[in-house]
Parts: structure tokens; C-alpha cells; sequence
């Protein structure tokens, strides 16, 4: 079914557009790159307050309600390149170990983060300003710093997409 | 003077070949470079949008450039030192691309630009900024950081 979609998407002519333009490819992995410091940048320094690295005498909502508007206009723009790039080559995205691994980690990411502001954040004012959060915030900002580590290396190691298991080979999506 | 010479000595020196003639090392050289670029735009970012006026205003520009600043020599070591295997071993390919020579150039002035006048900004107490001058100083520290991004990852791409 999956694999439909993507050959699916493939066919479209605006996808063989963007996978045909000699300038397209090159401009959507630098606006990657470049919004990426934004995102992981300040999503790195918001986990690291969590987990009592730095930051430790800023307000912890003081954080949340004044960077995080800047790391939603970065995931605008590091999601919109990321969708365009798979968009415009989806045959090659689709039988590639790294990217499944990246989305997986992207996901389990997501769900550390709703999980953190449907629970862990509502009590906030009781420990805002404790230079060290309690344990959850503090293991929320820990796993959130691994998961991150873990799409940034992912991301990085599409471009290998011979260096991977031979069981993933076996499968042969390619 | 021409820099090829010395290009070309780092081309061929055994430190070179290894990266070359070996499957791993380079990959996880890169990857560790990029997690150091997210380190390093955050250490970045958190005072350059205070100096702003936007980001983490309730807090001192002062405390919280000291609070950052470890995080930002301590990255900025980590992409140099990921960063010679990466020059060394692509030397000459480096050497022919205009994108690495514009990142250099680049970071060169960053450097300056973060060691000197943006420094000292970033040690004053908040009444003694003027209205204009940290904002000009934090767009041109961003704008510096954004062309060697852009820079770096179009010498792979276009060279």
C-alpha cells in the first residue's frame, strides 16, 4: 500500500518537475540544512534546559512561550523541504534504510513532545524556576535529545544508501 | 602565492588515504559534524534573537551569552576537528569548489565578527545596549552562520 502511494506520487508531473529541475534538488537540501539549525538548535537548547544542561536559571514557559514560535516557523520550513525532496524523488526515498529509520525517530519524537505538554508540562509553575526540572521533564528532555541525535544521523545517512544491513538488501524495495 | 601546493599535500597524505580507502569513518565523521551544527545555530541563535529584542527577553543578553558560550566553543571544536578529515581527504575537490572558498570566507569573518564586536556586545549590562547596533550585529552574525551553511552543503551538491 505504501508503496503504491509512492509510486503513485511519482508519476505526477509536478513531482517529475521537481526531480527534472537541475536547481530544485540542490535548493531544497540547503533550505534543509539551513532550517534545520533552526529547529534541532533550539529544540537541543529547550531539552537541554529539561535535562538540567544549560539554561538553568532561564524560566523554563519563559523558553516555551518565547522560542518556541521560532522553532514552529523553522518546522514549517525544514517539513515543507523535507515533504518537497521525497515528494520530487519518491522512488528513491522509498526503498532507503535510513529514511524509514529517520521518519520512525521523527515519529517516536512527536509523541515524546505531545506526550511532555498533555502531562508533564501542566504542572509547570510548581518548578519552573528549579534550575533542575523533576525526574519526567528531565527524562523527556533526555530521550527528546537522543531521538533528535538519532533523525540528524539518519538524515545524514540517506545519502549511504549502500552502507545498510543485508536483510534490509533482501528485501529488495528497490 | 598559490594555495594548490598545500592543497595537494593534504591530498596525498596517509591521513587522507585512510578516510578514503575505508567504508565508516567518513560518515560518521559527517554525522557528528551535523549534530555540531545544531549545537552550534542554537549556542547561536538563543542570543543573537535576544539581541534582537525577540527570543529570551526576560533574561540578561549577558547571562545568557555565558550560559551558551560553552556550548558554542565546545561545538565550534567539534566541526573543526570533523571537519579536517573532511577537508584533508576531498582536498583538491575542496580546492576547485567556489562554494568552499565562500564558506571559508565566510567563517573567517564569523569568526571575527563572534570573537570581537559581538563578544563584547554580549558582556554588557542591558541598559548600557543601544537601540540599533545589537540588532545590526545579531543580523550580520546569522547572516554570516546561514552562508557558511549554505556554503558548506553546496560544495558537496554543485562541485
Amino acid at each position: 500500500m505504501m508503496r503504491a502511494l509512492f509510486e503513485w506520487v511519482d508519476v505526477m508531473p509536478s513531482s517529475i518537475a521537481w526531480r527534472e529541475s537541475l536547481n530544485g534538488y540542490p535548493m531544497l537540501l540547503t533550505l534543509h540544512v539551513v532550517s534545520m539549525g533552526l529547529v534541532a538548535g533550539i529544540i537541543i537548547f529547550w531539552d537541554m534546559r529539561l535535562a538540567g544542561m544549560a539554561l538553568g536559571r532561564v524560566r523554563v514557559s519563559h523558553i516555551y512561550t518565547r522560542l518556541f514560535p521560532w522553532a514552529f516557523l523553522g518546522v514549517a520550513l525544514n517539513a515543507g523541504s523535507g515533504l518537497l525532496m521525497v515528494y520530487s524523488q519518491p522512488m528513491r526515498y522509498y526503498p532507503n534504510f535510513y529514511f524509514w529509520f529517520k521518519n520512525a525517530f521523527l515519529l517516536l519524537a512527536a509523541v515524546n513532545a505531545i506526550y511532555f505538554h498533555l502531562n508533564i508540562y501542566k504542572t509547570v509553575e510548581e518548578w519552573e524556576d528549579d534550575p533542575v526540572a523533576p525526574f519526567a521533564a528531565r527524562l523527556a528532555g533526555v530521550a527528546s535529545l537522543a531521538l533528535w541525535a538519532g533523525i540528524i544521523v539518519t538524515g545524514r545517512m540517506i545519502a549511504y544508501s549502500g552502507l545498510v544491513p543485508d536483510w534490509w538488501i533482501a528485501l529488495e524495495l528497490g | 602565492m598559490s594555495m594548490q601546493p598545500f592543497f595537494e599535500w593534504m591530498q596525498g597524505l596517509r591521513f587522507s588515504a585512510f578516510f578514503l580507502e575505508t567504508v565508516w569513518p567518513t560518515p560518521i565523521i559527517q554525522c557528528i559534524h551535523l549534530i555540531s551544527v545544531a549545537v552550534f545555530a542554537g549556542a547561536i541563535l538563543v542570543v543573537d534573537l535576544r539581541l534582537l529584542g525577540k527570543g529570551l527577553t526576560e533574561t540578561p543578553v549577558a547571562q545568557l551569552a555565558r550560559a551558551a558560550e560553552p556550548w558554542l566553543i565546545g561545538s565550534f571544536v567539534a566541526l573543526v576537528l570533523t571537519g579536517i578529515p573532511q577537508l584533508a581527504s576531498t582536498a583538491l575537490k575542496q580546492y576547485y569548489s567556489p562554494f568552499f572558498w565562500w564558506k571559508m570566507q565566510a567563517l573567517l569573518v564569523g569568526v571575527i565578527l563572534t570573537l570581537t564586536v559581538r563578544r563584547r556586545i554580549s558582556r554588557q549590562a542591558d541598559s548600557q545596549l543601544g537601540p540599533v547596533w545589537p540588532k545590526v550585529v545579531a543580523l550580520v552574525s546569522i547572516a554570516l552562520w546561514t552562508s557558511v551553511t549554505i556554503g558548506a552543503r553546496l560544495i558537496g551538491l554543485l562541485s
